[in-house]
C-alpha cells in the first residue's frame, strides 16, 4: 500500500506543527480506547443479563398462563371474565436516562408495586386466580427489566461500532498519515541540509581556485 | 491542513472529556437521605436526573450501619485515567473501603483518597452496582489530587 502523505508546503513549521497535531492525536486515541474497552466490558455485562431477563421473562409468562388456565378452567371462561372485568389499573415507570461512558441509555423503573387489594371478589373466586394475578404481577416486572436492558443493549452497540469506526480511522488512516508526512519532511530537510553542504564545499573549491 | 485543524483536535479532545463526564453530580448525597427518597436520585451537572435503583441503595444499606449509611455519599465515582490499567474508586474514608472490600470479597486500602482496582475488580463493582455507581475520566494520572 503507498504511504500517504499529507499536502502542505515543506517548512519548518509545518514539522513542528504536525508534531503537535501527532501528539494530540495520539492522546485522543489513548482516551477513546479506553472508552472503547468500558463500553465493550459493559455491553458484555449488559449482553449477560439481557439473556438472564429474557429466560426470566419467558419462564414467568409460561408459568402466568399456565395459572390463568387453570383458573379458567376451575372457573369456566365467561365467569372468570366477569370477575375480572374490574380488574384493570394504571401501572407507572419512572423512566430516566443513565450516562456511561458518554452514552446516554434509558433507566425503566416500574411503580405501584406494593400490594393493594384485588379489584375481584375474594369470596367469588379461588386461589388459582389470586396465583395467576401474582404471576401477571410478576410478568409485568421482568418485561420491564428486559425492556431497559434490551434498548441498553442495542444503544451501547451502535456506539461501539461508531467508537470503533473513530479509533479505526485514528489508527489507520491520521496517525500513520501524520508519521509519514513527519518523516518525509525531515528527510527533505536533511537532504536540503546535504545539499547545502555540498554547495558550500563547491562553493570553497571554486574560491580557492581563483 | 491548516491551523483549524489543530482547533478541531483541541476541542475534540475537550468535548470527549466533557461528554464522558456529563453524569458527574452537581452535589452527592448520602445514603441515608436517599433511602428516603420515593425515586432516589440526584442532580447531574447538565442538569438531568440520575435515578439509583432502589435495589442497590438497599443492598448497601444492609452492608452499613445506620451512622455509617448518613456518612456514604453516592454516587461511588470510579476514576479512569487514559493509558493506565488501573483504575481507582475515589474514597472518603474508610466506609467506602468497607463498601468495595466487601464487594470483592478481600480487603482493600485507600492510599491519597482513591482505591486503585483493576479491570476484573470493575467489572465484579459494576455489577452489584451498576447505578450506584459512576465513571469519571480524568486527564490527571492517580493518585495526583483532584479537587471534585
Amino acid at each position: 500500500m503507498a504511504k500517504q502523505l499529507l499536502k502542505l508546503r515543506p517548512t519548518k513549521i509545518e514539522l513542528i506543527r504536525l508534531r503537535r497535531r501527532l501528539r494530540l492525536a495520539e492522546r485522543i486515541q489513548k482516551i477513546i480506547k479506553d472508552r472503547l474497552s468500558i463500553l465493550v466490558m459493559e455491553f458484555l455485562q449488559v449482553a449477560r443479563e439481557t439473556v438472564e431477563a429474557k429466560k426470566k421473562s419467558l419462564a414467568d409468562f409460561g408459568e402466568a398462563y399456565k395459572a390463568l388456565s387453570v383458573a379458567s378452567g376451575y372457573h369456566g371462561t365467561i365467569a372468570l371474565e366477569k370477575e375480572l372485568v374490574a380488574t384493570e389499573r394504571e401501572i407507572g415507570i419512572i423512566a430516566g436516562l443513565r450516562n456511561i461512558a458518554g452514552v446516554r441509555i434509558p433507566s425503566l423503573e416500574l411503580t405501584g408495586e406494593e400490594e393493594t387489594l384485588p379489584a375481584y371478589s375474594i369470596a367469588d373466586t379461588s386461589a388459582w386466580v389470586d396465583r395467576s394475578q401474582e404471576q401477571f404481577n410478576q410478568c409485568l416486572k421482568s418485561i420491564v427489566e428486559l425492556a431497559e436492558k434490551q434498548s441498553n443493549l442495542e444503544i451501547m452497540g451502535r456506539e461501539i461500532n461508531r467508537t470503533k469506526r473513530i479509533v479505526n480511522a485514528l489508527e489507520y488512516t491520521i496517525i500513520p498519515s501524520l508519521k509519514n508526512t513527519i518523516s518525509f519532511l525531515e528527510m527533505k530537510f536533511e537532504e536540503r541540509d546535504r545539499e547545502e553542504k555540498s554547495r558550500l564545499k563547491r562553493v570553497k573549491v571554486l574560491l580557492e581556485q581563483r | 491542513m491548516e491551523e483549524p485543524y489543530e482547533a478541531f483536535l483541541q476541542e475534540y479532545l475537550g468535548g470527549e472529556f466533557r461528554v464522558f463526564n456529563a453524569q458527574l453530580p452537581c452535589e452527592p448525597i448520602t445514603l441515608s437521605k436517599l433511602l428516603l427518597e420515593q425515586h432516589p436520585g440526584i442532580v447531574c451537572k447538565d442538569g438531568s436526573r440520575y435515578l439509583i435503583k432502589k435495589k442497590e441503595l438497599e443492598y448497601l444499606a444492609s452492608l452499613l450501619t445506620a451512622d455509617e449509611q448518613s456518612l456514604f455519599f453516592l454516587p461511588v465515582l470510579i476514576e479512569i485515567v487514559p493509558g493506565q490499567d488501573e483504575m481507582a474508586v475515589i474514597s472518603r474514608g474508610r466506609i467506602e473501603e468497607k463498601v468495595i472490600s466487601e464487594i470483592l470479597g478481600m480487603p482493600v486500602v485507600s492510599r491519597k483518597a482513591r482505591i486503585k482496582i483493576y479491570r476484573p475488580q470493575l467489572a465484579l463493582i459494576r455489577k452489584v452496582l451498576r447505578t450506584a455507581t459512576q465513571y469519571i475520566f480524568s486527564p490527571r494520572s492517580i493518585g495526583e489530587s483532584t479537587s471534585l
